[in-house]
């Protein structure tokens, strides 16, 4: 990459290269879609596809946040309509950076399902409902506007309803149909927020929302009803992220779904949650101005002059509890994915610490930190929770069964398989030098100097029950006799060659953490930066009737 | 006036919807699921508020010179369609995973489909 002037950038203009990604996507669903009759020039459209995406990302990246003159933020007004009326598609550091960490995976998982049921392809469209649930996690990452949000949100759903009945077993159909009801009871609730944030703002475009809120007097609005309707959009994203309370969907899904589809679930989609519940909290509302006091149970009373105080109290006894039920609950279970899956809860529960102390506290400072430490705690639990489900589906394609009564010694079947799950494995305990050691550091960081000893306590307990999880996977799966299903094994080069590439990667985060840390600090700066967001989006005059949505 | 009885129908299709879901048979369930997606829509159409059309907001309505009716804004109507389109097609998928599910397990019963694990 060279730091030439933008005017001479090889690819039109930033503006453009805010929905390149998004149309790269489109094309390779409608094109993979096309070619049913033909496996192969469908698998060459996707990968074509996954490598376009790539160079999309890296470029979005470079020019719009980590060159040295850099803007920072860009926006696409799509069709040219101008916000508020129109939709606008927004990048920033923030987007960027979750770009990249879902970059990095859905390509490993594309590559690695290019060598899992071909066959099967051919009558039930793997590849187009692949790219659709990329496009659905890309446009929820890119769009500025709250509704287009709840599009996007159907549309990376509706891939994953597909997948989790994938199989089509008893088992599946049963886990399709719990996951598909829930969520269609989670996006009618999410409507009922957007629609309360409409009534009492007149707008659902995030910038302008932020200007509006930061602003209520000059607006005529009354900001008050914000704080439970953002409530309702907390609950709906926080059964997309999966926090206990609602974790229960979790590992029947993941089980349900292939490993490769699970790797994305868990590393992609969770993360679309996360995103917006900051992006909601700290850029949309960060500068609302609305007396919250509540009596939490537990917690004690909540008082704040922002809904982030009630943010702050509500994720920090979900996260609290995440970490505990998934810890608990990984120990204990007898498959592979069912292993995964729990530990995912638990996870989220450690991403969402930093996050629930960013909201809570006043200091500026100790609010930027909470942010880097989410976001490089996401990154590593992308990285790490991906290569694992992707090793499970090496070890499901190997030996048929992901149950652990029927593994065992697969360390000496396939040494190269073995090392990748180990360095996932130390990765989600927080080794060093591994890419989970610095997410692990700067969580417990931020817990100390937000000078909580209770969490503190609650981060050692999840850890210790992550060594422990992790421990006796390693051990029931790849040390001791070999079963008679590892025996016969033999692991598909492909896709262990893909599992070894995401362990390098953890690696190479871990002992290149400089430009990592970097990129994720300016991505928390730009989530913080409520102002910078707005203006990018563009004033617009309020006319003065426009607020309040016809209720006067 | 409008305000209460769309309040009034609001409160019945949630209630009716959450009547559904909590019955033991499958499609009962998906018709709850669909009838709280449309109880959502409602909501959002109301929650943009009915008011007397003005030249501003129905252009066409209001070139004719004649009386203007009251209109639901134009933009939470567009989201009610957007909103519409996704429930209709959520419905028909779950439906035909209804008859997947009572394919594999030859019943409709929520009680006799096993605990979700």
């Amino acid at each position: 990459m060279t730091t030439a002037p933008l005017t001479a950038m090889p690819i039109g203009t930033e503006s453009q290269l805010v929905i390149a990604p998004m149309l790269i996507v489109l094309v390779a669903a409608v094109g993979s879609l096309l070619l049913g009759r033909r496996p192969r020039g469908r698998i060459g459209v996707s990968l074509a596809g996954g490598a376009a995406f790539a160079i999309a990302v890296a470029a979005i990246d470079w020019y719009i946040v980590l060159a040295p003159d850099a803007p920072g933020i860009a926006t696409y007004q799509v069709g040219d309509w101008p916000a508020p009326f129109g939709i606008t598609l927004v990048v920033d550091g923030l987007s960027a950076f979750m770009l990249t960490m879902v970059a990095i995976l859905g390509i490993a998982s594309l590559v690695f399902s290019t060598r899992v049921l071909p066959e099967l392809d051919r009558r039930s469209y793997y590849f187009p409902l692949f790219h659709f649930l990329a496009l659905g996690v890309t446009g929820a990452f890119l769009t500025g506007d709250l509704f287009n949000l709840f599009v996007w949100f159907e549309v990376m759903l509706m891939a994953s309803y597909i997948f989790v009945a994938y199989y089509g077993g008893p088992q599946h159909t049963r886990a399709a149909f719990w996951y598909v009801a829930l969520n269609l009871l989670a996006s009618a609730i999410f409507l009922l927020g957007v629609g309360g944030i409409y009534a009492t703002t007149g707008t659902l475009n995030m910038a302008e929302l932020a200007r509006r809120i930061a602003d209520p007097v000059a607006y005529g609005i009354d900001p008050g009803p914000i704080v439970g309707l953002l409530a309702m959009l907390l609950s709906v994203f926080a059964i997309k992220a999966g926090l206990v309370p609602f974790q229960f969907w979790i590992p029947t899904a993941y089980r349900s779904a292939p490993p490769q589809v699970a790797a994305l679930l868990a590393g992609a989609t969770k993360k679309v949650g996360i995103y917006a519940i900051i992006r909601l909290s700290f850029t949309v509302f960060g500068d609302a101005q609305i007396a919250v006091s509540l009596e939490v149970p537990g917690v004690g009373a909540v008082a704040g002059d922002s809904p982030l105080a009630f943010v702050g109290a509500a994720l920090s006894v979900m996260a609290a509890a995440s970490i505990l039920v998934g810890g608990i609950g990984a120990v204990g279970r007898d498959s592979l994915e069912g292993v995964l899956a729990y530990s995912s809860i638990g996870q989220v529960g450690f991403i969402a610490v930093p996050v629930a102390i960013a909201a809570t506290t006043a200091n500026p400072t100790l609010r930027h930190v909470g942010i880097v430490a989410a976001l490089v705690y996401a990154l590593n639990h992308t990285l790490a929770k991906g290569l694992l489900f992707l090793s499970v589906g090496a070890i499901r394609s190997a030996t048929g069964t992901s149950r652990l009564a029927d593994l065992g010694g697969l360390a000496g079947r396939s040494p190269p398989l073995a090392i990748a799950f180990f360095v996932g494995s130390l990765a989600l305990v927080g080794i060093p030098p591994l890419s989970g050691f610095f997410g692990k550091f700067l969580v417990f960081d931020v817990a100390a100097r937000a000078e909580a000893a209770s969490v503190l306590v609650l981060l050692l307990v999840g850890s210790l029950l992550t060594i422990a999880y992790v421990t006796r996977t390693w051990n029931l799966s790849f040390w001791g006799a070999r079963t008679d299903a590892v025996e016969g094994a033999t692991a598909d080069a492909v896709q262990v060659g893909v599992v070894v590439v995401l362990a390098a990667a953890i690696v190479a985060v871990g002992v290149g953490f400089e430009p990592v840390y970097e990129f994720a600090d300016a991505a928390a700066s730009a989530a913080l930066d409520s102002e910078g967001y707005r203006e990018a989006v563009g004033e617009y005059a309020p006319t003065g009737d426009q607020a309040g949505g016809g209720h006067e | 006036m409008t305000t209460i009885v769309l309040a009034a129908v609001i409160g019945a299709l949630f209630a009716l919807g959450t009547f559904l879901i909590l019955r033991r048979d499958l499609i009962r369930v998906v018709w709850g699921l669909a009838i709280i997606s449309q109880a959502a829509n409602v909501y959002l159409l109301a929650m943009g508020g009915i008011a007397a059309g003005t030249a501003d907001s129905v252009p066409v309505l209001a070139g004719h010179g004649e009386h203007v009716p009251e209109t639901a804004d134009p933009l939470v109507q567009a989201l009610v369609l957007t909103a519409i389109v996704i429930g209709f097609g959520m419905t028909a998928f779950a439906l035909v995973l209804s008859y997947r599910v009572y394919e594999e397990h030859d019943t409709l019963d929520v009680s006799e489909l096993g605990d979700r694990e």
